[in-house]
């Protein structure tokens, strides 16, 4: 099999469910295929390098997501993103206890989440705009779920503390 | 709220963008799916644009998108069950018995000729129903052309929908099949054709 042909498998098996990874995470389609395509690359150079047998889903996964935390920082677009995630997060009223809330209060929230620590931040985005389980967090961030949990709790004391 | 299939459209485009950008392969993308637990093992099956257009025995997934790959090089591909629900369906119906016949386009585009001509008179035969390889020839325009007749029934992209298993040796025995004999048996046996 040549690189290409390689490439193209990857993108084949996984190639949808990273472009929706991405796009939740950036909220950003065009910005989105940038990433998936520089994570492809990436993961290839990776893959060959770990040889047959190595976990390809578990490495795209972790490659495209610490791809969109560059992205998302370098750009200093998160905010806006948040902005964007608290807009959805309001419009299906997810997270119990924050639906009701004024939008004073949101806007709050996400600021206080955009001064969180990265890990943290990227959890706990995680767990409100996507509803992940801690699992699937874990799996996202390259982490056990008890890590993923620890920093779910860890943002939202932070945020109590700061919001409320 | 964002319906489902507009979140899936716009990921399907990210996919498509990245397959043009990265690999120079445009177009209409070849959808495929793996089929397991059927009475003949494991099925690759994929759908382009003009039908489906590859039906494989393949117990190796790598290997069915390695062959896909090399046979539609030009154009992207996504794993999508999805799209072949309808293949699918119909398939199901086919193994239980509740209809041996198809109503799905087929894409026969890769092959051409005499071949082509074979496949599309084997699609002629009913279930229930066999031809020999001689038979097939002359239905193809060339009745001493029964090696090549062979030969094309072998390259069959589309198992089973196109079917291929309907031709036996002129004498009563069962030939050889791209599947494996004992599924060409299973098969046939199934649509009642004999006792094979």
């Amino acid at each position: 099999m040549t690189q290409n042909e390689r490439i193209a498998k990857l993108l084949a098996l996984h190639g949808l469910e990273l472009a929706r990874h991405l796009r939740r995470l950036v909220r950003d389609s065009d910005a989105a295929q940038d990433l998936l395509q520089d994570t492809l690359l990436r993961a290839h150079r990776a893959l060959t390098r770990l040889g047959p047998g190595a976990n390809e889903r578990a490495w795209l996964y972790r490659i495209a997501t610490n791809a969109a935390l560059n992205y998302l920082r370098s750009r200093s677009r998160e905010r806006r993103a948040l902005e964007r995630h608290a807009g959805e997060v309001n419009g299906h009223g997810s997270w119990a206890g924050w639906e009701g809330e004024t939008d004073e209060r949101r806007a709050a929230l996400w600021n206080g989440i955009a001064a969180l620590p990265e890990r943290q931040r990227v959890a706990i985005t995680l767990r409100l705009a996507d509803e992940l389980d801690y699992q699937a967090i874990g799996e996202r961030m390259g982490c056990s779920a008890e890590a993923a949990r620890a920093n779910v709790y860890q943002a939202t004391k932070r945020l109590k503390l700061e919001v409320t | 709220m964002k319906s489902l299939t507009a979140e899936r459209r716009a990921d399907e485009r990210i996919v498509l963008g990245v397959f043009d950008a990265l690999l120079a392969r445009r177009g209409e993308p070849i959808r495929y799916a793996m089929m397991t637990d059927t009475p003949v093992g494991q099925l690759g099956l994929a759908l382009g644009p003009g039908g489906l257009c590859r039906l494989d025995y393949s117990s190796d997934e790598d290997r069915f998108l390695a062959g896909l790959l090399g046979a539609f090089g030009d154009r992207p591909l996504i794993r999508q069950r999805a799209a072949l629900d309808g293949v699918m369906r119909q398939l199901d119906r086919y193994f239980s018995g509740r209809s041996l016949t198809f109503d799905l386009p087929v894409d026969l585009s890769p092959v051409s000729g005499f071949a082509k001509r074979v496949l599309l008179a084997a699609t002629r035969i009913p279930p229930g129903r066999v031809l020999s390889y001689a038979e097939i020839a002359g239905k193809a325009g060339n009745p001493k052309a029964s090696r090549a007749a062979g030969n094309a029934l072998h390259h069959n992209p589309v198992a089973i929908v196109v079917p291929c298993h309907r031709i036996v040796r002129t004498g009563g025995s069962l030939g050889g099949y791209g599947g494996g004999v004992e599924n060409k048996r299973w098969l046939l046996r199934h649509e009642r054709a004999g006792s094979w």
